[in-house]
């Protein structure tokens, strides 16, 4: 469990060190993706006690995991999704318009 | 090439900079002694007020409800943008003709996501699940018919108008139990304190409106999610 | 037991990341990237968090590929 953070610290640099230098557009939506997925990871981390069950109350448990963290996380997945879509919608027009996927080239044309 | 080298060594240095500040924060969080009161709240008194066995529910739909009224126009929003900004373009993916194996294999499949997308979302406040991994369940079964069957074939059964009316109309139950919620005393969105029978926890009708509400935003979010990926494949 | 199955699942994240970011070509990325979304909800469920594991899975192991290959097909560039 010890090592849950680090992980979580480790796939946000790497998703932003992809954004900060890939030139390719999608790469950099994997990139973005990326972050957002180990963020909904820190919220299910930060939501979790050891030996806590599901916050499901069928029956009366004694420790319960957080349900706050997790439900805003479920907001943020389906955030997540909506604002990729947006993403790659702008990704097809710019191809459409620039005919190429390369951030560089695009900044050179529009000069 | 020297300034790409220079940019990857200043952006590396840059993020592993940032990696140290989170480590260093994450500890100093780790160690902090915070008092969880409004979980706590939440975790004693949440089946009796809402009368939902499934927390996060409870909390989705009766104590943050409002969160996902502007969640659902989130996604209506993103609908409509890609509906807006996207060209007809062909997708060279979609001219595959699958062999009659595969239309009958999908055709079997097809009512399965109805049965467990209308399970999820109707048991939203019992197990686990709820309106949104129901509606987007009925999002992957448009996106399913489109890639085996054919735009075309989507569009003739389930065309866009229709699809962004159920949005619509999801929309207007979500508020109408806002306002429900407001007439009956009790705050907008109000659903045990405007005295709604809340049933006894566990039981399928059990959470008050909360079933209703989770419905609503099942429609919103599967039609919404479905209204982008007909626009992403747009063709003629 | 579980904190044996914790760390080589939390392995195989960050590698799964590392190839999903850093392969060459884009197809390849956009697969590695549902298998981390997979990997995901295995490590939500042994967090005790059902419901974002299973929004997680349905969403973004399930349509955000599907998003992700129809963009790649529609920008196919011949390079």
């Amino acid at each position: 469990m010890i090592l849950l953070y680090p992980t979580i610290v480790l796939l946000i640099c790497m998703g932003l060190y992809t954004v900060l230098t890939q030139t390719n557009m999608i790469k950099i939506i994997i990139g973005i993706s990326i972050v957002e997925s180990s963020i909904i990871l820190l919220l299910g981390a930060m939501a979790y006690f050891p030996g806590a069950a599901a916050p499901v109350l069928d029956h009366p448990f004694e420790l319960v995991a957080d349900p706050l963290p997790q439900a805003l996380g479920l907001t943020a997945i389906v955030i997540n999704a909506s604002t990729t879509a947006i993403m790659l919608a702008l990704v097809i027009k710019l191809h459409n318009r620039y005919d190429t996927l390369n951030i560089h080239e695009i900044k050179k044309l529009r000069g | 090439m020297k300034n790409i080298s220079f940019n990857k060594l200043f952006s590396f240095s840059l993020v592993s900079l940032l990696g140290v500040l989170l480590l260093i924060s994450f500890y100093d969080i780790s160690n902090l002694e915070v008092t969880l009161s409004l979980s706590e709240h939440y975790i004693n008194y949440g089946v009796e007020e809402t009368g939902a066995i499934n927390l996060v529910t409870a909390i989705l739909f009766d104590y943050r409800a409002f969160d996902t009224i502007g969640e659902a126009t989130v996604i209506f929003t993103a609908a409509s943008i890609v509906a807006l900004i996207l060209p007809q373009h062909e997708a060279s993916m979609l001219k595959t003709e699958f062999t009659p194996i595969v239309h009958q294999s999908i055709a079997f499949i097809l009512p399965f996501f109805w049965v467990i997308s209308i399970f999820l979302i109707a048991y939203g406040h019992l197990s686990p699940g709820g309106g949104f991994s129901g509606g987007v369940i009925i999002s992957a079964m448009s996106i399913l018919i489109i890639f085996t069957y054919g735009f075309h074939y989507m569009t003739r059964r389930f065309n866009v108008t229709r699809l962004s009316l159920i949005e619509d109309f999801g929309a207007l139950l979500f508020l109408s139990i806002g306002v429900f919620g407001l007439i009956y005393g009790g705050s907008f969105l109000a659903n045990s304190q405007a005295g709604v029978y809340l049933g006894n926890p566990g039981e399928l009708l059990s959470g008050g409106l909360m079933p209703l509400s989770n419905l609503a935003v099942g429609a919103k979010v599967g039609t919404g999610l479905s209204i982008i990926f007909i626009s992403l494949t747009r063709e003629d | 037991m579980i904190d044996l199955i914790f760390g080589i699942i939390l392995v195989m994240l960050v590698a799964t990341a590392a190839l999903a970011l850093f392969s060459k070509k884009l197809l390849n990325s956009v697969v590695i990237l549902s298998l981390f979304s997979t990997l995901m909800v295995i490590l939500l469920i042994i967090l005790q968090a059902p419901d974002l594991a299973l929004a997680e899975a349905v969403i973004a192991a399930g349509i955000m590929t599907s998003f992700f290959i129809i963009t790649i097909n529609k920008t196919e560039e011949i390079e």
